[in-house]
């Protein structure tokens, strides 16, 4: 398992430099000719870079404990409802935009981020005092197709058909011209909750034997309610502020690593945070890269674009198992 | 001032009422009673997972309510009934997780003793979801040894478990009574309770009825009145059978 | 007095001297230079800049010029210029002093470009003629050029005059059924084309605003004379107006009209009222 850790922060630090030269403009670190490739590099994909690394492990981890909780591994972040909720107050502030109350650059992230926190506060009132996992899940459920039906209210509400394309492009999630802002935002918060989420690990593992199990051998299901509620809020809430809805890292990356770890989901956090790092960076890159006359490539259709093919290959694998 | 597990007027709404019981270490203690009489309950509030009602029960004279989550974790030693590990897990990295309440360290010599007194040296490595039923249920009981838990709480650990199998598994908890160990389990197979129990409890609707070695707690009057069969007991000492005289279905209740 | 008349002479004759001493004239502010690297990122300012600009002036179009179901212009001459896909990392490689957008921009790229320190101006879809024209001369303004700006509104403006209707001539209620069943209403540039080229926008009088779906029973309950059919028929984009329904309005006649001119301002209003002026004519 260290093996694992060790290979992919490898990958990682490789992939990291690599992915600064791509883009429809190729850098050629030993001949910078190109005009503004200073520019570029510093102002445009070093942010990225650097907000793929962050949201990426941040959103693996919150993946990887969802799934040890819930001890379901089609569990992903979005089940409780954190990810559409801040969607929804980011889409609350373009809109307001779009009627005429332009609320400056710090709004989109704000606005989200309260919409994050409103669910975190929700999930914790309904679901916090018996820590049930059914409960918690179908809590997370109803937040989640609440926040979904208000941003469809929104999108049908919009002003205009600008407003409507601005809110729909900005929910299909991307990292395109992120800068430092982003990257100050999302850093901090993404560490906080990357931090209560590594205070879950023990009670995860306990978990692997059932909820009577695990209060046995001494896990306060409140206090690991809190740690998750707290951790998948922070990461995730700061990912959508900074870049949109972003799907499939959660869900997939666990899956990715986990047949090379021995299974415990304590074991699974810190190659989860890799993974997603650097599938995130990857997807990033290739994104800049596929020469569509509109602009980039969708973010979400890369990284399905990416993954599906591990993934197929992960089904093919689990289907031998299992016959 | 008592040592041991005691249980003072305990109650679970629905489930068990008025219970009040004194359980000492050493033991091979076995509940019993028909389907619905609380048991499981009276177990789970003996491990202090579920608060009861009113009533406490107590450890060595404190309430269980009032220790630590992690004292109460490394003194009682709790085995679920549902047996379910959610991953693949193998069989060394599952038992190590009963070393959670010390800190959880798979190289903790606990857990090779735990392994080695569940006779699973040779299945370390293997998965978990390849291991047969009686495996599986070593694999499990040895998660609770490798805690080193002064008290054994079992719910019902023989189910699911062959004729061979469900005697070894008694077999080893007798065995963890004799070092000093409290041992206390939920068991349907009266036979099993007769032949390897120091002391058998049964309940019927959640009341406490006998209360005393086997032979007297599992006998035929005693039978008749909870669970309403005609039997006897066959067989020696140690290795007795029940026999049921009458094939007439017991009245509803 | 004649000596005075005599000093006077004098200093008459002194005072007309054919090289006046040089007097210190306020220098006018200089004159900024016009900028030499110009990029336009969308169609409708690709076609503006095309004919206000210098080519040497221009460092790219939009890729959509050079595409015949999407260009405003002359494709062979977007061909000949070089196509940006319009994301920000080739935008700056090109080095641009000025950058020529559409207002409909994520707030993250309006950042980006304030970032980078790039000069970037906004131009939202004109909603009428007169708006279209002040983009056109502000166009011009900004490549140095205000005088081919004057130009082109003075082309755009004989075209509007040739296809204008006299006053009182019957207005034909007409609907422009875009591709999806969208309809611009009221406050479009199209609108006022309409009105000036003696059509009454339907949408319009259904209440309806900038773009959208028209329901189909204001369409049946006073079935409009004529539908202008904006959209790609073979496409299947006017599912709608395959509709049972509306094949029971005999009256109602159909002309096609290229999506493209309803796209852009610009020269475009040209082409666009010429094509009104001829559907017109036959109706």
């Amino acid at each position: 398992m260290n093996r694992l850790n060790l290979s992919l922060l490898s990958a990682l630090a490789l992939a990291f430099p690599l992915s600064l030269l791509a883009g429809r403009v190729w850098i050629d670190p030993f001949h910078p000719v190109l005009p503004n490739a200073a520019l570029i590099l510093a102002e445009l994909r070093l942010p990225r870079a650097c907000l793929a690394v962050i949201i990426g492990a941040g959103l693996g981890v919150a993946g990887a404990v969802m799934q040890g909780f819930l001890r379901n591994p089609l569990a992903d972040p979005g089940l409780f409802g954190i990810a559409p909720s801040a969607a929804l107050g980011a889409v609350l502030s373009l809109w307001l935009g779009a009627l005429g109350h332009p609320l400056g650059g710090w709004a989109l992230p704000t606005f989200a981020l309260v919409g994050a926190g409103g669910a975190m506060a929700l999930l914790g009132l309904i679901a916090g005092r018996g820590g049930s996992v059914a409960l918690f899940t179908l809590a997370g459920m109803m937040i989640a197709s609440l926040s979904g039906a208000l941003m469809s209210l929104a999108i049908s509400l919009a002003p205009s058909p600008f407003a409507l394309s601005e809110i729909v492009t900005w929910l299909m999630g991307a990292l395109v011209d992120r800068g430092w802002d982003d990257v100050l935002i999302a850093a901090p918060l993404t560490a906080l909750g990357l931090a209560a989420l590594w205070m879950t690990r023990p009670a995860l593992d306990a978990l692997a034997l059932g909820e009577l199990a695990a209060r046995s051998l001494g896990v306060n299901p409140r206090v690991l309610t809190g740690w998750i509620i707290a951790g998948v809020g922070l990461t995730v809430g700061a990912s959508v502020a900074a870049a949109g809805i972003i799907g499939f890292v959660g869900l997939m990356v666990p899956h990715f690593v986990r047949p090379f770890t021995d299974r415990l989901p304590s074991s699974l956090l810190l190659p989860s945070a890799l993974a997603g790092a650097l599938l995130l960076l990857v997807a990033d890159a290739v994104c800049r890269l596929v020469p569509l006359a509109s602009g980039e490539l969708r973010l979400g259709i890369a990284l399905s674009l990416i993954g599906a093919p591990f993934f197929c290959a992960l089904l093919l694998r689990l289907r031998r198992e299992l016959a | 001032m008592s040592a041991g597990l005691t249980a003072e007027g305990l109650t679970v709404i629905g489930r068990c009422h008025d219970v009040s019981t004194a359980l000492a270490a050493g033991q091979l203690i076995a509940i019993c009673g028909p389907n619905g009489a609380g048991k499981s309950s009276l177990l789970a509030a003996l491990a202090g997972l579920i608060a009861a009602d009113s009533g406490t029960a107590r450890l060595d004279g404190a309430p269980l309510a009032s220790l630590a989550a992690r004292e109460r974790a490394r003194t009682i030693g709790y085995l679920p009934q549902s047996g379910e590990v959610a991953w693949n897990l193998e069989v060394e990295a599952l038992v190590a997780l009963g070393r959670l309440p010390w800190g959880g360290s798979r190289r903790d010599p606990a857990v090779a003793g735990a392994i080695a007194a569940m006779e699973l040296e040779s299945l370390r490595h293997r998965p978990v979801g390849t291991l047969s039923g009686g495996e599986r249920a070593r694999t499990l009981l040895a998660r609770v040894l490798a805690g080193a838990p002064r008290w054994i709480l079992a719910d019902e650990p023989l189910a699911s478990l062959d004729l061979g199998h469900a005697a070894e598994v008694m077999r080893l908890l007798a065995a963890q009574a004799a070092v000093g160990r409290g041992v206390v389990v939920v068991v349907h197979d009266l036979a099993m309770a007769m032949n390897h129990a120091d002391r058998v409890l049964v309940l019927d609707s959640g009341t406490v009825v006998a209360d005393g070695p086997p032979d007297v707690a599992l006998a035929e009057d005693v039978l008749a009145r909870v669970w309403q069969v005609e039997a006897q007991w066959l067989g020696a000492p140690g290795a007795r059978a029940l026999g049921l005289i009458s094939a007439a279905t017991p009245p509803a209740r | 007095m004649r000596r005075r008349a005599a000093l006077l002479m004098a200093l008459a004759l002194g005072s007309c001297s054919p090289a006046p001493a040089p007097v210190p004239v306020p220098v006018p502010a200089p004159v900024p230079p016009a900028p030499q690297r110009i990029v336009s990122l969308n169609p409708c300012t690709d076609a503006i800049l095309a004919e206000v600009a210098e080519r040497g002036q221009i460092a790219a179009l939009s890729a959509y010029s050079s595409q015949v179901g999407q260009s405003s212009m002359n494709v062979a001459l977007a061909r000949s210029l070089p196509a940006t896909a319009g994301t920000l990392e080739e935008v700056a490689v090109l080095r641009p002093d000025l950058v020529l957008a559409g207002a409909m921009t994520a707030p993250a790229e309006r950042a980006a470009y304030a970032r980078l320190g790039l000069r970037r101006e906004e131009f939202a879809s004109p909603t009428t003629i007169a708006a279209s024209l002040e983009q056109v001369r502000r166009i011009a303004a900004l490549a140095g050029h205000p005088e081919r700006g004057a130009a082109l509104v003075a082309r755009i403006e004989a075209a509007v005059v040739r296809a204008t209707v006299p006053p009182g001539t019957r207005r034909v209620d007409t609907l422009v059924w875009q591709s999806g069943g969208m309809v611009p209403g009221g406050n479009t540039l199209v609108s006022e084309l309409m009105n000036r080229t003696g059509f009454d926008n339907f949408s319009a009088r259904a209440g309806l605003g900038q773009a959208q779906i028209l329901p189909l029973e204001p369409v049946l309950a006073h079935p409009p004379q004529a539908i202008l059919i904006a959209g790609n028929l073979a496409a299947g984009e006017n599912r709608l107006l395959a509709h049972p329904a509306l094949g029971r309005l005999p009256a109602t006649r159909r002309f096609a009209f290229d999506p493209v001119l309803e796209w852009c301002g610009g020269p475009t209003i040209i082409r666009a009222a010429d094509r009104l002026a001829q559907i017109r004519q036959a109706l």
